[in-house]
């Protein structure tokens, strides 16, 4: 039996996927959506995933394209399916030549909500969620004033910098520690509480992380981090 | 970090060698399952260990090692497509075991 709370999550994060993001349309977050999927069937990526050096590699991409350009479609199947090897040089290609470090970070929170939800129903041996229709409307394009490089590649908003009177700001670190995982993606601050509304469920929020005395889930907090951690490394995850 | 504090707060005592190689025990409790049940998940055929876990955890559990393979599959997508930084703390404290399984050796490009 699968926790109903949980399920609850995947329902609302496809409900988001389909409406307009902070600078992607509810269709153009369908359509990344669509990439990110396709990108597990496609030959190139597969034959890239081979070579030696993911930057040396050259192909064209198997579809949905979805009306996005090749260089985000690029993009999103190497997210999905090399990340792994995914540093400077390769985000260099990217930012800001293909697209601009808040549409990348929308993005990559787009490809990770996916990913999440669908090889969750994969190993439960669910069918897949129909895409959702997309709705209509325009991106709210605002950008988070408190914003700046700090380590990672793009700009983060520190819990410092947070402005309170921004009701997706005010949320984004509401319960968490405001470690560098969950300012990833706080560029896009909408981004960073769709994804830990999922991560809360499927993994455990702050504040149960380290109630050691307590077991929130069937498997215990040692079970839960040993996969974690197995993950990670099977992913060749530094952080 | 959290595995090592979950360890101190039972006074169990885990390896941490197995995370790593996949083969060392680790004193996980269905440790070997689990780790089984990962690698056969992330390498994209696991119906047979799927059918385990159910069989020794039962359906809740299943459901619950589920969704951390795969909110980690995801939670490594940020963290790479980002190239947010470790913590300088999580450095300091784990810089060992880190350099002991070989965890800066990850190539990126």
């Amino acid at each position: 039996m699968i926790r109903q709370s949980l399920l609850d999550a995947h329902d609302r994060a496809w409900d988001r996927l389909a409406r307009p993001g902070t600078w992607w349309t509810g269709a153009e977050r369908v359509a990344i959506s669509a990439a990110t999927r396709g990108a597990l069937s496609c030959a190139y990526c597969a034959r890239r995933k081979q070579e030696l050096s993911a930057a040396m590699a050259s192909g064209a991409h198997d579809g949905p394209h979805g009306g996005l350009n090749e260089g985000v479609v690029d993009l999103i199947h190497r997210l999905r399916t090399d990340a792994d090897r995914f540093g400077p040089t390769l985000f260099a290609r990217y930012v800001p030549g293909v697209l601009s470090a808040e549409r990348y970070t929308e993005l990559v929170g787009i490809v990770a909500t996916i990913t999440a939800i669908d090889t969750f129903d994969t190993i439960m041996g669910r069918p897949l969620r129909d895409l959702p229709e997309p709705a209509a409307g325009a991106p709210s394009r605002k950008r988070p004033k408190g914003a700046a490089y700090d380590q990672a590649f793009v700009p983060m908003v520190a819990p410092e910098a947070v402005d309170a009177s921004d009701p997706d700001q005010a949320a984004m670190y509401e319960g968490r520690a405001g470690m560098y995982i969950h300012r990833a993606l706080s560029l896009v601050p909408a981004e960073v509480v769709n994804f830990f509304d999922l991560d809360d469920q499927m993994y455990l929020p702050d504040r149960q992380l380290r109630d050691y005395g307590t077991e929130y889930r069937a498997i215990t907090h040692a079970q839960i981090e040993f996969l974690a951690a197995r993950m990670s490394a099977l992913n060749r995850c530094t952080y | 970090m959290l595995l090592r504090g979950s360890g101190q707060h039972t006074g169990d005592e885990y390896s941490f060698t197995g995370i790593m190689d996949g083969e060392s025990e680790t004193g996980i409790p269905h440790g070997r399952l689990l780790t089984r049940f990962a690698d056969a998940v992330h390498a994209g055929a696991f119906a047979a260990e799927r059918e385990e876990v159910r069989a020794a955890l039962g359906e809740e559990a299943l459901a619950d090692a589920a969704g951390v393979i795969a909110i980690f599959s995801a939670v490594v997508k940020v963290a790479d497509g980002i190239g947010i930084p470790l913590e300088d703390f999580k450095a300091e404290t784990s810089a060992s075991f880190r350099a002991e399984l070989g965890i800066e050796a990850f190539k990126r490009e």
